[in-house]
Parts: structure tokens; sequence; C-alpha cells
């Protein structure tokens, strides 16, 4: 079997190439289950019932953006402030699904909607290294997303069923689980010194302007004015 | 924080993500982003995460810290080491949280 992207004839059998992508999507799952629970148990002491946040990572499928949406809920930051602030963290999906449009020029509309809808930082990292080599299509890219989905899905559930047992999320330094993902994502995005000179402008931005604002338009505020920069100045 | 609150930010928040996900892939598959506006997308991840970052470690809680007191601040080092040498989220999120309560214990 050779590398043949857009002769099905050549093609492995659909259901071959589907567990293909689940294999391949393994790590993603590795990796989902305990963050997924992390998010279930904290879902659940911001005062979550098992079903929301169950529904909540089913539907919405985006750690950082969960996260960060979970810490303004505790603040009871309002809805319209939530939605931006999920929006502005997830802009980056605009520029995965822009780098991975051009492989599905040949699949059609349905397929697309339903490919998007799993379409996240690591699955996009996984796809496209596929996709250079030659070998991922549809077929294969809805079965990354299905066992990623899978693993964030049951992660959650087993964190916001079993968290009760394990008593005050507190006492186990549950207060730094979000802002530690967050640094260790903040690390993986300043990928050359353009990005750590944006993100330090950043940084001072939000607490400058965490001085006169609440805390989610602080965030939003320092963020969108600092990409600006960087735009501006890095031509 | 009421049931109506919390599945009004659920769809909310799952209408939006899939918005941005969807469009790309649907439209962008035939038209081409200008390039000042990608290149402003692609600083946007990093704002976001330093903003956040840099507001959660600095004043936890909206109550500002002392550096040299602060097991947030203090903890986020040696997360981004670890992360910075390993590559591992659940790595440098799991070094991450038992130097935060050593820390804690210590200077909190």
């Amino acid at each position: 079997m050779s590398p043949q992207p857009h002769d099905d004839a050549t093609r492995a059998p659909r259901r071959e190439r589907f567990l293909r992508g689940v294999r391949l999507g393994l790590p993603i799952f590795l990796g989902y289950v305990p963050i997924g629970m992390a998010f279930g148990m904290l879902a659940r002491t911001a005062g979550f019932t098992l079903t929301q946040a169950v529904a909540c990572s089913a539907l919405v499928l985006a750690g950082a953006g969960q996260f960060v949406a979970l810490s303004l809920m505790r603040t009871g930051a309002d809805i319209t402030a939530i939605l931006i602030a999920t929006g502005v963290i997830n802009l980056r999906y605009v520029l995965f699904g822009a780098a991975v449009s051009p492989y599905l020029r040949e699949t059609g509309l349905p397929i697309q909607a339903s490919l998007a809808f799993s379409l996240t930082d690591e699955t996009f990292a996984v796809n496209i290294s596929d996709q250079r080599e030659g070998w991922a299509d549809e077929v294969s890219m809805a079965g990354v997303g299905a066992v990623s989905w899978v693993g964030w899905v049951g992660g959650t559930l087993a964190g916001a069923a079993l968290g009760a047992l394990v008593g005050d999320p507190n006492a186990w330094g549950a207060s730094f689980a979000m802002p530690a993902m967050f640094t260790a994502l903040l690390v993986a995005q300043a990928t050359d010194h353009r990005y750590v000179l944006i993100g330090v402008v950043a940084a001072v931005l939000a607490l400058a302007l965490s001085l006169v604002l609440p805390g989610t338009w602080c965030l939003i505020g320092g963020a969108v004015a600092a990409a600006t920069i960087g735009a501006a100045m890095f031509r | 924080m009421s049931a109506s609150y919390i599945w009004a930010a659920i769809l909310g928040m799952a209408l939006v993500t899939y918005v941005l996900r969807v469009l790309p892939i649907t439209v962008l598959s035939r038209v081409r982003i200008p390039r000042p506006i990608e290149r402003w997308l692609s600083f946007v991840p990093v704002s976001v995460m330093a903003a956040l970052v840099a507001t959660e470690v600095v004043r936890p809680d909206g109550r500002w810290l002392a550096p040299l007191s602060n097991p947030y601040l203090l903890a986020a080092l040696p997360t981004a080491a670890v992360y910075h040498k390993t590559r591992s989220l659940l790595g440098a999120t799991v070094v991450g949280i038992l130097c935060f309560l050593a820390l804690r214990a210590l200077v909190g």
C-alpha cells in the first residue's frame, strides 16, 4: 500500500484507515483522560452536576477554553464575557482549520462539518504531520477525532463521578491545576523570540489593565492588544 | 451557580467554538485569509495564554500577592521548566502541583 491520497481504488478499506487514525490518536487519548478527569473534578467543585460536566466536555471539546470558562464562572462572570473569552481563546482553531482546509478540498460539506467538530491542538498536530506524509484522509482523521473525544469525555465522566471520593480538592493542590496547565500551554506557544516578546507584552498589559477593569475584560483587552502589536511589529 | 447559567454557558461555548472550527474548514478550503489577519491570528494563542497565566499567578483570586510569598508565582517557574524540557503537559502539571503544595507549606 503506497500513499495515494486521492485515489480511492488504491487505498486501504475504510475500516482499516479509520483504525489507523485511532492508533495515531492513542497518545492524545492517554493525555486527555487525566486532564479530562481534572476538568470533571473542578467542574463539580465549581457547582456543575455530573450531567453538566460531561455535556460540557462532549459538546465543547476544548481543553483550555473549558478551564478558562470554569474559572470565570467561579467568579460569577456574565455569559457574554464568558463567550467572548472562549471565542478569543479558541480563535487559534481558525488558524488550524485554515491549515487543514487545503487537504479537505475534495471532501463533501457534511463530512467537513463533522471533522471540524474534533479539531483541537492535539488532533491538529497529529493530522497535519500525517497529511505531510501523504497518508491522512477524512476517514483516518475521523478515527483520530473519535478516540480523542472518547478520552476527553470519558476522563471528564470519571473525574466528575469519582471527584467526590477525593475530598477537598484544595488539599491536594487543585487550585494550582489550571495555572499549571496554562503555564505549560504558554511555554508550548512561545516557539521563538517574537512570540516570547508578545507573551511578555500581553502579561504586562493584562496586569496593568487589571487595575482598572474586572477580571475577564483585562484578560481579553491585554490579549487582543498584544496580538495587534505583534501583527504590526513583525511583518 | 444556577442551572440555567451553567447550561447557557455550555451551549453558548459549544456554539462559539464550533463556529470557529467549522467556518475555516468549509469556507477557507475555497478562499484565502488576508496576510495581516493571518499574522494577527498567529499571535492570539500566546497572547491569551500569557495574559491568563500572568493574572492567575500574580494575583490569584483577584488578590495581589508579594512575589516571594506567592506560591502560585513561584510554582509556575518549575512548571514552565519541566514543560520546556519534557514537552509533557501532564508531567508539567503534576510537577507544578507538587511544587505548589511544597511552596504553599513553606511560604503561603
